[in-house]
């Protein structure tokens, strides 16, 4: 497939080379499609903190969280990307913009033509109107979209396309650990291997839910003994995770089966430790995006319960590959199940590992960048190549 | 002239002693040669070995030189010739009847590997092969007799001569290992040319030369496989005998990935739903209700259609999610007929359930289809043996494609194989079997085996 590209150029364009979600998967991803001989070239916008202040506005706001956007902040945003127009050469085939931030760059369409992707990493289920009106005139212009999710997909006058994010199996956070790594990590945070661990590896966020998974735990204990772990960082930029740590604190109490990790970032084998060491893991949001720890999880053929929500549904199949649930008594039903029918648990994880095998992993997404590159150059729904 | 006279008149004895015991050994040679060509024409006859006449008919013209050699070597014994000369003529011609004596061997022993060597089916090359080494072999111990018996050191000579033959051995053991296992594979004949052979180690394809150190096998992608001979003889081989009934055309196995395409479109209720199914392409009726068959293809039992799962999850509701996995898509002849059926199957449910739930949040139904990208794999088959053996190998992707998207994507009513078989090589029975096979019913892996031991049994 590699080879239909011979000849074009494939130029990203993004608001950073380091940070955030879309610089890890072009960090990655750039150099594999140049090792198939895929010419990919990565690009970055440039912006002030003025600029940057308003495509985080806007980037909440997209997300459906309440912010307030003036006029003034349309104008910085139209403002920047004229001047990026100057600075920033547009030489690709394929001109592939990631997120908002440079979205506006596409202004020049008419004048240089190529094939224009605009490819949306976040959530755009319920975005704010204001906001979203402004962008949608600019994404309708574009050849294609790309969303990560089928919810996140709005009607629009151009093809969508569904490319969901994905693990890297050899990644410190995903590959194989010896037992003695994951017996340090248990012992560095105090974890006795005494009962099984039910795990929920979440920052410490509302939508989260990590009192529900308390109390969906303190259901499951009455009658199985076991421990729960509720592993997370608090975000830098989010000032209420501070607090919903100090209230999950609160919650616990004194009980000596819980324990509340908090993880600093870079911990990867930590993380991955403490998901090899449990016996079920949970992802009991209230609202997710993806939901790549479930992702984690599966790889590690564990049996995950999960809460019916956001891209946890295309990861795990009700029964198939995990258990989903809409509530704490679901939850504490479902911990229950696995915890008492050991050998459906695991049938349950080797199927989600499957399943991951074929749908997530980082090949499966190189797949999908390639595809999605050669619909570009080839028109309708089965093409012959 | 008279002084010659004098010289024949009183030397004629000298003359006529050396004449006449020449021409008696000649005469006796003759007769001989006479006696024992019966004699071996008798005993040839009896044993009726076709070999046998190559020895008699190699041994009768050298007899009668050797009887002149002999008559000459007589002659010169009785004549008044000096012992220095006597000595000289009997080495020479002793030194003539070992070269021809040689020759004879060497002229026996080719027409004997040529005789029997296209009996155990040795090709060409092995058979040139065979006779350059006799050939060598022969003349070399012919000449090292012939200089022994002047006196030459041959001692040195054959230690040198040895040698060079440990050497070329060691440097060659591959090589004589593989010649020999030639040699062996021929003699057994338990591979021949156009036989299909399948290795322990998975090579597989028909056999399509044999040469004295390799054997050349035509796999399935068309590529050539060369096996030294020695590995033939090393592991097992299953071979399957000479191919089949050959097909007007190659069937081309291809290979198909998809992309998933997002509509934007979504339903939050039933009514939503019929809507917005009445006008999406047919390519989104093929997607919600193929998919999962290919990505999920690892759960037995499988699931059932999205739009049955959708409304298990969503809605809650079981009794309509039923009769949506019971709808049998293998029954429909295109995606038309398939996409009336869903629809009347939940207007008939709504009509005696109004009204109906909205799905829970972050559980609508959204419409999505798929972009198929086809790509031809290396197999190409002529026949039912080879179209077996690629089955065995090709993708699950490959599976689908000429099964599920040929029949009802692709628009072409049947699947890929049924029409190829019925078609280019004119097996309309089992044509219509596999027609027959509902592959919804099966895994994409059990549906391959299932498609295996259909072809078996008709092969049988």
């Amino acid at each position: 497939m590699a080879s239909k590209l011979a000849g074009k150029v494939i130029q990203n364009i993004n608001s950073t080379f380091s940070g955030g979600g879309v610089a890890e998967i072009l960090n990655r991803m750039v150099p594999l499609l140049n090792q198939l001989g895929v010419d990919a070239r990565w690009n970055i916008i440039k912006g002030n903190d003025e600029f940057f202040q308003v495509t985080k506005k806007f980037h909440n706001a997209l997300q459906g969280r309440p912010q307030t956007i003036t006029g003034s902040d349309f104008d910085t945003f139209m403002e920047t990307t004229r001047r990026n127009f100057e600075v920033c050469e547009l030489y690709g085939d394929v001109i592939f913009i990631h997120d908002p931030q440079p979205a506006g760059l596409i202004a020049r369409k008419k004048e240089i033509g190529k094939k224009w992707l605009w490819r949306c990493h976040i959530d755009v289920s319920n975005p704010e109107r204001k906001v979203w009106g402004f962008l949608r005139p600019m994404v309708s212009q574009y050849d294609s979209a790309v969303f990560s999710a089928p919810a996140f997909s709005p009607e629009l006058p151009i093809r969508q396309f569904l490319i969901s994010p994905s693990i890297d199996p050899l990644s410190d956070k995903n590959r194989e650990l010896p037992q003695e790594t994951i017996d340090a990590v248990l012992a560095k945070y105090g974890i006795p291997r005494d009962k099984p661990i039910i795990t929920q590896v979440s920052r410490f966020d509302y939508l989260k839910d990590p009192v529900g998974v308390i109390e969906a735990f303190e259901v499951v204990q009455k009658s199985i003994a076991c421990r729960l772990v509720y592993a997370g960082g608090t975000a830098t930029d989010d000032p209420e995770s501070d607090k919903v740590l100090a209230e999950v604190r609160e919650r616990v109490g004194k009980n000596p089966n819980i324990h509340i990790l908090l993880v600093p970032p870079g911990s990867d084998i930590d993380i991955n430790a403490l998901q090899r060491a449990s016996t079920i893991v949970v992802q009991k949001s209230i609202s997710e995006g993806f939901g790549l720890t479930v992702s984690e999880a599966l790889w590690k053929a564990k049996p995950v319960v999960a809460s019916a929500v956001g891209g946890i549904t295309l990861q795990v199949k009700n029964k198939f590959t995990g258990l989903l649930t809409h509530g704490i008594p679901g939850t504490a039903y479902a911990l229950k199940q696995l915890l008492s029918n050991p050998d459906y648990a695991r049938w349950l994880g080797e199927n989600g590992r499957e399943h991951v095998r074929r749908n997530f992993l980082i090949t499966r997404h190189l797949k999908d960048y390639l595809l999605l590159f050669l619909t570009l150059f080839n028109p309708g729904d089965v093409i012959y190549l | 002239m008279e002084q010659v006279i004098e010289w024949l008149v009183a030397n004629w004895l000298k003359i006529a002693v050396p004449l006449l015991a020449f021409l008696a050994t000649y005469i006796v040679g003759l007769w001989l040669r006479r006696v024992v060509h019966n004699v071996l024409e008798r005993w040839v006859a009896t044993r009726k070995w076709e070999g046998g006449q190559v020895i008699v008919w190699a041994v009768h013209r050298p007899f009668i030189y050797w009887f002149l050699l002999l008559g000459i070597l007589v002659a010169v014994q009785v004549s008044v010739l000096s012992p220095l000369v006597k000595g000289l003529s009997a080495l020479a011609i002793g030194t003539l009847f070992v070269l021809s004596l040689g020759w004879v061997i060497l002229q026996l022993a080719e027409q004997l590997v040529r005789l029997y060597f296209p009996r155990i089916k040795a090709s060409q090359s092995i058979t040139a092969f065979v006779i350059n080494v006799i050939r060598f072999a022969i003349i070399l111990v012919t000449l090292l007799v012939a200089l022994d018996m002047w006196g030459v050191p041959t001692t040195p000579l054959l230690a040198v001569i040895v040698l060079g033959i440990l050497i070329a051995l060691v440097s060659f053991r591959n090589a004589a290992t593989n010649v020999s296992a030639g040699v062996q594979l021929g003699a057994a004949q338990q591979i021949r040319v156009g036989d299909y052979i399948k290795l322990e180690s998975g090579e597989e394809g028909y056999v399509t030369e044999l040469t004295w150190s390799n054997t050349q096998i035509r796999a399935l992608d068309q590529s050539i496989i060369i096996v030294p001979n020695i590995r033939l003889l090393q592991q097992t081989i299953i071979n399957y005998g000479k191919p089949l009934k050959k097909a007007k055309d190659s069937f081309q196995f291809h290979s198909r990935t998809h992309f998933t395409e997002l509509t934007g479109l979504k339903a939050k209720n039933l009514r939503e739903l019929v809507d917005i199914l009445r006008k999406v392409p047919d390519a989104v009726i093929y997607f919600h209700t193929h998919h999962f068959l290919e990505e999920q293809y690892y759960l037995t039992p499988q699931l059932s259609n999205d739009f049955a799962v959708w409304v298990t999850e969503a809605l809650g509701d079981e009794v309509l999610a039923e009769r949506l996995a019971s709808i049998d898509t293998f029954g429909f002849p295109n995606l038309g007929a398939l996409r009336e059926r869903i629809i009347a199957t939940i207007e008939e449910y709504l009509s005696g359930n109004p009204p109906q739930r909205e799905a829970m949040p972050d559980r609508d139904f959204h419409f999505m289809k798929s972009v198929s990208f086809i790509l031809p794999t290396a197999y190409a088959v002529h026949d039912l043996r080879e179209f077996i053996e690629a089955l065995r190998k090709i993708s699950l992707g490959s599976l689908f494609f000429h099964v599920f998207d040929a029949r009802l994507r692709l628009g072409r009513g049947m699947n890929d194989f049924s029409i190829w078989l019925q078609d280019s090589l004119g097996d309309t029975e089992l044509a219509e079997e596999i027609a027959r096979l509902d592959p919804y019913t099966f895994t994409l892996e059990g549906l391959r085996l299932a498609l295996i031991q259909l072809i078996e049994k008709r092969m049988e």
